[in-house]
């Protein structure tokens, strides 16, 4: 049930003639994991909390560093030092006190990852490694929860809307996970694009209209501002989503 | 034999921006050593020092997998190429 409060929070986007009230409670009875709090877990946080999601839940076991204020727009000088997701919640429970914000610091590994999102309506893809990447898309597929993958490098960034036995999987693309990377050129404004697209995305599939990114990555290059596509084919021999029922 | 190798952004802004280059080859591998040839500079960012292909960089041939044969699979007059770079960034 949406209060007055409510109603008055959120009037531009209820204006919004394909989502209205019952689009609004459709998030407000929603549950988000974000898995990371760097420069995509913060902005696409940001934009879930002022959007009215009912419950978000932020995990990342890492503490703020100085070098990560060029892009994790939720972490200021004075939490230097602190766990990220501590930091995050603080900031997203001042801008909307009518949500639950659920910070936990902790490792994602194979043994907790289904734990943690079960509850979940969906998950943000916010990491910066493609291990944790892979064991989020194993736990979603596992869990039958849609994982909303984003990734970027420099001024470029993908995304693409993975629906656990109906569209491709990460794996699908990438059988073998490839080994840790040094640290990445970014610049803050390629995780905050990116992470508003994969927002963009969450509230069409939680409150139910629009086309999604299935079957498909959507490529942005912000050397040239160009938007491309690549269709994406789900691999029957895919070890984690290939056995499943199509 | 003509073959159209599609190229992700990160690549394309090492050979001027172009989306497409046109290669001749009967395998994937030829048709990366052609195009490798012509732009060598996208052979450091693909492969490792004993020519394997990064795991990081997976071939799709005619949008689908050829995972584990990136390099072996045939191709024909007409197939597309993609060269895709997972982006780990966050």
């Amino acid at each position: 049930m949406l209060t007055k409060d409510d109603l008055t929070r959120y009037e531009r986007q209820i204006l919004y003639t394909d989502f209205g009230e019952n689009g609004q409670k459709r998030l407000k009875q929603a549950h988000v994991v974000v898995a990371g709090l760097g420069g995509l877990g913060c902005s696409a946080s940001l934009y879930l909390t002022c959007t009215g999601i009912g419950h978000v839940t932020l995990i990342d076991c890492d503490r703020v560093e100085l070098s990560n204020l060029n892009r994790q727009i939720l972490h200021y000088e004075e939490d230097i030092g602190e766990g990220k997701s501590i930091s995050a919640a603080r900031k997203l429970a001042k801008l909307n006190s009518s949500i639950e914000v659920t910070p936990v610091v902790k490792k994602i590994t194979e043994r907790n990852a289904r734990e943690i999102i079960k509850e979940a309506n969906l998950v943000i893809d916010g990491m910066d490694n493609f291990e944790t990447r892979f064991i989020l898309n194993r736990a979603c597929v596992a869990e039958g929860i849609p994982f909303i993958h984003g990734g970027v490098h420099g001024l470029f960034g993908e995304v693409t809307t993975i629906l656990p036995g109906r569209t491709p999987c990460l794996s699908c693309i990438f059988p073998e996970i490839p080994h840790r990377q040094v640290s990445l050129p970014v610049f803050g404004v390629a995780p905050a694009l990116v992470a508003i697209l994969q927002v963009t995305e969450a509230i069409k599939l939680l409150a139910g209209f629009g086309s999604l990114l299935t079957g498909k990555m959507l490529y942005f290059n912000g050397n040239t501002m160009d938007f491309t596509f690549r269709k994406l084919v789900k691999n029957q021999n895919c070890p984690v989503c290939g056995t499943k029922e199509v | 034999m003509s073959i159209q190798v599609k190229l992700h952004p990160i690549l394309q802004s090492l050979v001027g921006g172009q989306e497409v280059v046109e290669v001749t080859g009967h395998t994937t591998g030829e048709c990366l050593e052609n195009l490798e040839n012509r732009f060598p500079v996208i052979k450091q960012l693909i492969r490792d020092k004993q020519g394997q292909l990064r795991p990081y960089c997976q071939i799709l041939v005619n949008s689908e997998s050829v995972y584990p044969k990136e390099l072996t699979t045939p191709v024909e007059d007409g197939d597309q190429i993609d060269i895709v770079v997972f982006v780990t960034g966050g």
